[in-house]
């Protein structure tokens, strides 16, 4: 084994280097322009972040610069039972709140995209229109709905069985619970492309040899669904070690600890103790690269999962028969838990001055009022709104531009190192937002590039941001296409660029328009770094909903999730009826 | 082929990230030195200490002159969104011929912002207003630009003069309080509690809620207990089974509405703006137990572009119309009576304090109370 290694290392380095300096073309051309922004965009900031995790010195300070290093950062963070208990924390709440989430996205995905269920259309606009409503907003909603003492659900059960505080948003389930369901749209996403890319002959073919639905369903589709729930098993753990929201609001209370909670409140106190933050940042990306290499080991045989050849492609609904009504009232339920409850209960809310448990004491109260104060000053609302509009669709649109090409160069090409784009653009998913944020602000402060106080500066770290995602939303739509296609453009001596825009881009249209849709919605309504990097002329909608959060008006920022969760509702509907008379009508 | 990268191509990989990554910072790595080599007076603080030379009024209208020069401030004000912003039109409105550019953020993060700003050589800020707790770190990196002013003298009375710095290095034109509040549903008349004690007592277990780490909390009670009470304090509050939850107004918002009894730590006036509000809003403050003061402070960057501004800003927030409007919106004004704390209540002013209080303060509040469970 050893022998094989050490010979191949000079053959492979030969092939390397042949490959790199001969046969120059477009295509080569953009891969170099793809590095190249790739190390511009995440090997910098990382390596700041790596710099400052052997550093005890602050940045600013004047030995911050030296290249003397130490691990004394690293002794500190994993000689304490906190960081391991922290890390337990982690990877528990990561794996329950990943499985939950991903059986019932992947369930959904399953009933919208594949077979003849009822009103299925309607359950995925909701599902996904859930999306713009703030996590935090989500968060309080159900602390509301679940704690203690307060709980709506806890005085429900008291009148009805006489029982005290049977539910406890504020306990690890519960944590994962609410945390689940905030994910379960972004499985949805990222399984309905893979779903609606699915070849219908191979399941037309099982259901011919007498196997049923469910069988097909277990034998055939999820094995050819892999790289898509393989990604979305990915994406739902990093997202979870990175999220936030939920272990802040409800994590002390629960006495749980988790990464991005230890990285919080080190860069909350004063003087900011970057040098931890960085040491638990460096171990979220050492578990997200473990994570990766399991992908695409997973993965590794990519050809086993092309279905989209040039036989033909035309993608059937399953007919469940009399159990499409059983899977609509499922899916109609869950939607309603995902979607209904956590809505519901903030527009209960925006009427009110303060909060209080339905009574006729609360109804008395209500009014208008909350509504009334957002409109109050509509420029200071109307200009971070516009701001994060041209920054949702700019975003959307550079990233998956991006991906698009970066996941083509990996999965269709044999150009030697493509693997490193994958986990250049991948890795920069372990920095936690609030040291990408300040990585971001260090670096263009240090360097002259006139960005600080524009849309630039952020959307720049947006970029770095969203890629892993729409990386792998695309990559598993990628890996769906069969490269005959491409063979065959070779031997009609069609050109590259017109084989990629002609062929691969019309034909990764779910992927694409599903990365792009969740990139758009989450730069939308992105906040932590937005934050690190907002100045007068730059600021985003998330920050004023923030504000307001900190300012102590969750029944004004209730009315304000309220009135764009509707803005939303609307705005995915009308681009389903354009989609439809525009775009994939061909799929159903 | 295998799946192992060979050597040669793993060192070319780190040679290129990590020259890139020198690349990008070495050409910089002077200028956080020679910042803080700068021992002699900045322009601005030569401005300043000029100015502390002339009469009150020829000083006024020397800074209204050159302000008018100048034409322009960028600052961060510590208040948020409205408030913030309706602070400065008044200002605005006062001096018409100023374009001002603000942002509203936390204190640290201002703080931070400022530090990384001045590192980078890029003078973007002018004035910062922060909580004086938070000034360690750029007091420390001598960012801060010294201002004697007589509006300290003259315009902050004299129960308040404890939030002054003598050292001229920062203005204070409001002060925050943190107190103890209740439920006036949950807590039946004559059963609060009366002092910081109190809270350990075991009526109150499970009932009492905390916010992780407040650093400018918990410097406050060490500084004002001292060490071995305030760890006595701190390792009994975590005996009693407190409520840690993150988040000051939301937790005043959960009590509010029933979920816990007792607010032992949190800022008063989110009580006080609720029941100026809906005055059947149950909920009270502690005014028997020592309130501790936190000075919330304009500073002036010691690089400032522009001085005169900054100067006339941080006269400004000592008016009387800046100073009634922070009252009317329940914040602690210096210069005009409190809004809701009654005249005689023991406040505890506290600044700046000691490393080694900050340090083992938030160590043994992560000890005693926000452990790991």
């Amino acid at each position: 084994m050893s022998e094989q290694t050490a010979g191949a290392g000079p053959s492979r380095l030969k092939t390397f280097v042949t490959a790199w300096t001969t046969g120059w073309d477009w295509r080569r051309l953009i891969l170099v322009a793809l590095v190249l922004m790739l190390v511009y965009q995440v090997v910098v900031p990382f390596g700041m972040i790596a710099w400052t995790s052997f550093k005890t010195a602050r940045p600013g300070d004047a030995s911050f610069l030296d290249l003397d290093f130490t691990l004394a950062n690293y002794v500190r963070a994993f000689g304490t039972p906190r960081f391991w208990s922290a890390t337990w924390s982690t990877l528990a709440f990561s794996t329950a709140s990943t499985f939950v989430a991903f059986t019932i996205g992947a369930f959904l995905a399953w009933v919208i995209e594949r077979t003849n269920t009822p009103l299925a259309r309607l359950v995925g606009i909701l599902l996904v229109g859930r999306i713009i409503i703030p996590g935090i907003l989500i968060t309080i909603s159900w602390i509301l709905i679940a704690s203690p003492n307060i709980g709506l659900l806890n005085h429900l059960g008291l009148w009805l069985t006489g029982v005290r505080n049977i539910f406890n948003v504020y306990s690890f389930w519960g944590m994962v619970w609410v945390h689940s369901i905030e994910m379960v749209p972004l499985t949805y996403l990222l399984l309905a492309a893979a779903f609606q890319a699915m070849d219908p002959s191979l399941e037309e073919a099982s259901t011919m040899t007498g196997a049923g639905v469910w069988r097909t369903l277990r034998r055939i589709s999820m094995p050819l669904a892999l790289p898509a729930a393989g990604a979305a098993v990915l994406l739902l753990f990093i997202t979870t070690i990175e999220t936030f929201e939920v272990p802040l609001l409800m994590g002390g209370r629960a006495g749980i600890r988790v990464y991005a909670t230890e990285i919080f409140f080190n860069t909350s106190r004063t003087p900011t103790d970057w040098g931890i933050s960085a040491t638990y940042a460096m171990a979220m990306t050492v578990m997200s690269i473990i994570l990766l290499v399991v992908y695409f080991r997973l993965i590794r045989h990519s050809e086993r999962y092309q279905t989209i050849t040039g036989k033909g492609y035309r993608p059937r609904r399953i007919d469940l028969g009399r159990w499409r009504y059983v899977t609509s009232a499922l899916s109609l339920l869950m939607v309603f838990i995902i979607t209904g409850v956590p809505f519901l209960m903030m527009l209960y809310v925006s009427f009110l001055p303060v909060y209080l448990p339905p009574s006729m004491r609360a109804f008395q109260s209500m009014s208008l009022v909350n509504y009334t104060a957002m409109l109050e000053d509509p420029a200071e609302a109307l200009i971070p709104m516009w701001n994060s509009t041209l920054l949702g669709l700019g975003t959307a649109t550079v990233v998956v531009l991006v991906v698009s090409a970066i996941a083509y160069f990996v999965h269709k090409t044999k150009i030697p190192g493509r693997k490193a784009l994958d986990f250049l653009a991948f890795s920069s998913i372990a920095l936690p937002s609030v040291v990408l944020g300040a990585a971001f602000l260090w670096f263009y402060l240090l360097v002259p590039i006139p960005v600080i106080g524009t849309l630039t500066i952020i959307g720049l770290a947006y970029l770095t941001k969203y890629m892993p995602f729409a990386l792998r939303f695309v990559s598993s739509s990628m890996v769906q296409i069969h490269s005959e296609l491409e063979e065959a453009a070779q031997v009609a001596g069609v050109p590259w660029r017109k084989n990629f825009f002609r062929i691969f881009l019309p034909l990764l249209k779910p992927g694409l328009l599903a990365a792009w849709f969740w990139v758009m919605v989450h730069a939308y309504r992105e906040l932590t770094v937005a934050l690190m990097l907002a100045r007068s002329q730059n600021r985003t909608a998330s920050v004023v909903i923030y504000y307001l959060w900190e300012n102590g008006s969750f029944m004004q920022l209730s009315a304000f999730g309220v009135l764009i969760f509707i803005l939303l509702i609307a705005l995915v509907t009308a681009s389903h009826f354009i989609s439809k008379r525009y775009g994939v009508k061909e799929q159903y | 082929m295998t799946a192992t990268s060979p050597t040669a191509l793993r060192l070319v990989k780190w040679a290129v990230a990590t020259s890139l990554l020198v690349a990008a910072m070495t050409p910089l790595a002077a200028k956080p030195a020679a910042a803080q080599a700068d021992a002699a007076l900045t322009p601005a603080e030569q401005i300043y200490a000029d100015l502390a030379k002339l009469p009150t009024a020829e000083r006024q209208q020397r800074i209204e002159e050159g302000a008018k020069k100048e034409g322009a401030l960028n600052f961060i004000h510590t208040w948020r969104g409205k408030l913030a912003r309706d602070h400065v039109a008044m200002f605005q409105k006062r001096y018409p011929f100023l374009k001002l550019d603000f942002n509203d953020m936390g204190s640290q993060d201002a703080g931070e912002r400022l530090v990384a700003e001045e590192v980078a050589g890029r003078h973007l800020t002018d004035v910062v207003s922060m909580a004086v707790p938070d000034l360690v770190d750029i007091l420390n990196k001598n960012l801060i630009a010294k201002y004697p002013t007589p509006v300290t003298t003259d315009k902050i009375l004299p129960q308040y003069k404890g939030f002054s710095d003598p050292q001229n290095r920062w203005v204070t034109f409001y002060w925050s309080e943190f107190g103890i509040t209740y439920n006036t549903d949950l807590v039946p008349a004559g059963h609060e509690p009366k002092g910081w004690d109190d809270l350990c007592k075991p009526e109150f277990k499970g009932h009492v809620s905390y916010d992780p780490p407040t650093v400018r909390f918990l410097v406050g009670i060490w500084t004002m207990m001292g060490e071995d009470k305030a760890k006595a304090w701190m390792k009994c509050v975590g005996q009693n089974k407190p409520i840690v939850q993150r988040g000051h107004t939301q937790r005043m918002e959960l009590m509010i509405a029933g979920d816990h009894w007792v607010q032992g730590e949190n800022y008063m006036y989110t009580c006080y703006e609720k029941l100026a509000k809906d005055p059947k809003t149950p909920c009270k403050g502690v005014f028997s137990a020592p309130i501790l003061g936190v000075g919330g402070a304009i500073v002036i960057n010691k690089n400032t572009q522009h001085p005169y501004t900054s100067a006339l800003f941080a006269d400004w927030t000592l008016s009387e119309e800046s100073q009634v409007y922070t009252g009317k919106n329940f914040r602690g004004p210096v210069g005009v009576k409190h809004p809701f704390i009654p005249d005689g209540t023991n406040i505890f002013a506290y600044g700046i304090v000691p490393d080694d209080v900050l340090d083992n303060s938030l160590k043994y509040w992560d000890e005693y109370v926000t452990k790991v469970n």
